[in-house]
């Protein structure tokens, strides 16, 4: 199974700003993430999903 | 998407992106970020205002900007860009609120046609998940990239 290519032309225009790549590894929403990653452990994923925990 | 949205910025790794919403309230910077969950290729997206003195972000303050549609349709817009880019990521997003959450869900079901050409979505449930609805009350959404 592979992902099915995105239509060209639903892909918006993006400008690249480097220097937002500064944010990467920065959590910018730790509270929420953290929520998630709970939330995760608790219910895991739609059975039909095939992620695996890291 | 054929949609009115606002021009986007965003770093190389297409994981953080920045833009401007413009309404009765001014210009306000906006910033989405996917992060990487607990679990592999699955992201968790994050969506708030950027404050332009401090640069900290809050993703609680209602902007009440008159442009509620365009300003999703932005962030529906770095889905597809983020999800081009990383072609096996998923991505999970619920609201600050529970209203905000059902917001998304409004957002998710005008689009839910055109969204499920490209894309398989999941409401989260208070113990699990199923295939998302338009009349559904959700905690929060899962998206993945639809697979031949």
């Amino acid at each position: 199974m592979k992902p099915i290519e995105i239509d060209r032309r639903k892909k918006p225009i993006v400008k690249i700003n480097k220097s937002l790549d500064f944010f990467n590894d920065k959590p910018l929403f730790p509270e929420k993430l953290e929520k998630a990653n709970n939330m995760l452990r608790r219910i895991g994923l739609p059975k039909s999903k095939a992620t695996n925990k890291q | 998407m054929n949609l009115d949205r606002y021009e986007l910025q965003s770093g190389v790794e297409l994981e953080v992106f920045e833009f401007v919403s413009e309404g009765p309230k001014g210009r306000i910077p906006k910033i989405v970020q996917y992060f990487p969950t607990n679990y592999k290729n699955l992201y968790h997206l994050g969506f708030g205002d950027k404050n332009q003195v401090t640069g900290e972000v809050d993703d609680t303050i209602v902007s009440n900007n008159n442009n509620s549609e365009k300003v999703l349709a932005t962030v529906i817009a770095t889905l597809y860009a983020f999800m081009d880019k990383h072609r096996h990521a998923e991505v999970y997003a619920a609201g600050s609120t529970d209203s905000r959450t059902r917001l998304y869900r409004i957002g998710i079901s005008k689009y839910l046609d055109e969204a499920l050409e490209d894309f398989e979505i999941f409401g989260e449930l208070d113990d699990g998940w199923e295939p998302f609805r338009s009349d559904g009350e959700y905690k929060g959404f899962l998206v993945s990239r639809s697979e031949l």
